[in-house]
């Protein structure tokens, strides 16, 4: 228990020493591999010892500098915690194909740095108590994720004046909206005098029971909605991420698509629900419409596709509002829907541009109408790439079967037959166009049979194939036996719906 | 009447900025999200604002309400630092917005630094600083 205490700390600092550590060895290349696989399965072991541990012992805060509520508070929920075991699931199996994956001078100069930085901006982001470090955590991902999308990687047909185009984009609007963040939490600073968010929220609702709660807190509520709506790649701020994920190597789409999306519906979750109570009754209307429209846009953009990466950067945008449709809904139920289907759709969706990555570099090209028959050259591939797109999806035994059953039947438990029957239309196109992709990709007839024997040396390695096996194996796993994942979800809903052991936790401290 | 200066200059800040981020030309969009960042800085600090009778940190003599004596140096006394003396009640300006400021600074140096290279790269890249003519990529 007590080494236990300063678990969240580490998840947060190894990476950041990390970053710093692996410039020294450059040169050593099979050494810095090693050493960041061994950093990685280290964060994952600890992050779900951390887990249990919440799970058995109740919340763990973690005092930076015994300040108590006006320090910077570490604070590992069930939900914050089990959003670190995802992103350093996620992270580990990313950093063992990325070993492979990467150009060699890519990987030795910038790789490893950044992307133990990225590590440690989401353990952050998830692990803060503290608004303005949440912030802070913000700006470490976005650089991080910037100065990795630029690198290169061997099924990499992206150019470089592209990728760069992509960052730009990608950079300006993250500072507006980090601006807009930073307005908001100034504001909410200057209206209640604290950082701390369970601290912010005791005081909003005291301010709300006597009744002089000022209008601009549902001003600030909105303007962190549109911040974290912008990360989560909500309607009418969905545009970039059909640029900017696809120009990334395939590691880190499988980051970006996998977890720095989730990072948006973390942010609705944990602010919105611990803080904003009083705005969310005109909030959720707002939520549950822009993801509807969010599943409408991704999916048809996504049927018109034909650049495979575009495609499935398309079927986030469509997926991530399924999650907030269930996180608008705001039910119990529906929350715990929003939880599994957030979990299933990070690990499918990753494992998918994982593949989807060595797919390319096998074809040799990102045009689907150009690839056929691959599965006699890329057995393998195939079945990955098929348990992937079952699991988008939503075909069981894979965990998109029970993430779409429980969101809907949450929806139709809380009477919303309209946005479910529309969110139903738009499963049956993600069924299409995932199936029509793979059916292309990897049936009919093999073209282009001048390069027959190109296929035959461009075949994953080992490191690749463990880490999509794996990523398979926990695919499957959900989908065989969702019941720890639904349990967890609901209790972590729960907690949502009902903040006060988690106030009681941050608050209950001694002050130096 | 200071407040209302205040307000309406970070006012006019974020109108300048947000005219400069809808430019075209790369390096006015950066000009201009560095002066959004510079006026959500002002903001964070007019939360801690004086209101023209909250003592700053430093000040020779207290108004208002205060007692005068504080937040002086007094090397006579051996006060080397201006500290409030115990026993002294004053309401001051709170310093952690400063504190918030001088990060956010920080981080707008850094990310300021990373795009004004990005511009000078896509330049190289594109031949063009026109934003309406780098449109590879159709979102």
């Amino acid at each position: 228990m007590d080494s236990m205490q300063h678990v969240p700390i580490i998840l947060v600092a190894l990476p950041m020493v990390f970053a710093a550590i692996t410039v020294l060895f450059r040169s050593k290349s099979g050494l810095q591999k090693a050493l960041n696989i061994g950093v990685f399965a280290g964060l994952f072991v600890m992050s779900f010892s951390l887990l249990l541990d919440v799970w058995n012992n109740g919340i763990i805060v973690y005092e930076v500098g015994e300040w108590g509520k006006y320090g910077i508070l570490l604070v590992a929920d069930l939900l914050g915690a089990g959003m670190v075991v995802l992103s350093s699931l996620i992270s580990l199996m990313a950093m063992i194909y990325a070993t492979d994956y990467m150009d060699r001078k890519a990987l030795d100069a910038t790789f490893f740095p950044l992307f133990n930085l990225m590590a440690a901006g989401l353990n952050g982001i998830f692990l803060t108590g503290d608004i303005f470090n949440m912030f802070v955590f913000f700006e470490v991902l976005v650089l991080s994720s910037c100065g990795l999308i630029v690198l290169t990687g061997r099924g990499d047909h992206t150019k470089m004046a592209d990728k760069l185009e992509a960052i730009f984009k990608y950079l300006i609007l993250n500072m507006v909206s980090i601006i807009l963040m930073l307005v908001a939490i100034a504001s909410l600073y200057a209206t209640v005098g604290t950082l701390n968010m369970a601290d912010i929220a005791v005081k909003i609702a005291y301010l709300a029971e006597t009744g002089t709660l000022p209008w601009h807190i549902h001003v600030i509520a909105m303007m962190l909605i549109v911040v974290f709506g912008y990360k989560a790649a909500l309607f009418p701020l969905h545009f970039w991420l059909a640029d900017v994920h696809p120009s990334a190597p395939a590691p880190i789409h499988a980051m970006l698509s996998g977890m720095v999306i989730k990072v948006g519906v973390y942010g609705i979750l944990r602010v919105h629900y611990l803080i904003f109570h009083e705005s969310m009754f005109m909030l959720q209307p707002v939520l549950i419409l822009l993801s509807l429209v969010t599943i409408t846009v991704g999916a048809t953009s996504a049927v018109g596709q034909y650049d495979l990466k575009r495609l499935l950067a398309y079927s986030s945008v469509s997926q991530i509002g399924y999650v907030l449709l269930g996180v608008g809904m705001g039910t119990a139920y529906a929350l715990t829907a929003a939880m599994v289907y957030l979990v299933n759709h990070a690990i499918a969706k990753s494992m998918l541009f994982l593949a989807t990555g060595e797919t390319l570099y096998h074809a040799g090209t990102k045009d689907i109408r150009k690839m056929g028959g691959l599965v006699q050259s890329a057995p393998f591939l195939s079945i990955i790439f098929l348990i992937g797109a079952m699991s988008i999806a939503g075909l069981p035994p894979t965990g998109g079967f029970f993430a779409k059953l429980v969101l809907f039947d949450a929806g139709l438990g809380a009477e919303y037959y309209i946005p479910i029957g529309i969110a139903l239309v738009f499963a049956i196109f993600t069924l299409f166009y995932l199936f029509r992709t793979w059916l292309s990709i990897f049936w009919g007839e093999v073209k282009e049979h001048d390069k027959e024997d190109a296929f035959k040396t461009r075949n994953p390695t080992i490191a690749i194939k463990i880490s999509l096996a794996l990523l398979a194996c926990v695919v499957i796993f959900l989908g065989i036996y969702p019941e720890p994942l639904i349990v967890l979800s609901s209790t972590i809903a729960e907690q949502l719906l009902d903040p006060q052991p988690y106030i009681a936790a941050v608050l209950e401290r001694s002050v130096r | 009447m200071n407040h209302t200066l205040l307000s309406v200059s970070i006012a006019l800040l974020f109108a300048i900025g947000t005219f400069m981020i809808l430019r075209k030309d790369m390096i006015k969009v950066v000009i201009g999200l560095t002066i959004l960042s510079h006026a959500t800085n002002l903001l964070i600090v007019s939360a801690g604002a004086f209101l023209g009778w909250r003592t700053p940190i430093i000040i020779n003599e207290g108004t208002g309400n205060s007692s005068g004596i504080i937040f002086t140096d007094d090397l006579a006394n051996g006060i080397l630092a201006p500290i409030i003396p115990e026993g002294t009640e004053v309401v001051f300006v709170d310093p952690l917005v400063q504190a918030l400021t001088l990060t956010a600074i920080v981080i707008s140096l850094a990310t300021t630094a990373f795009l004004l290279i990005l511009c000078y790269r896509v330049y190289q890249e594109h031949g063009t600083t026109d934003v309406s003519e780098i449109r590879r990529l159709k979102g």
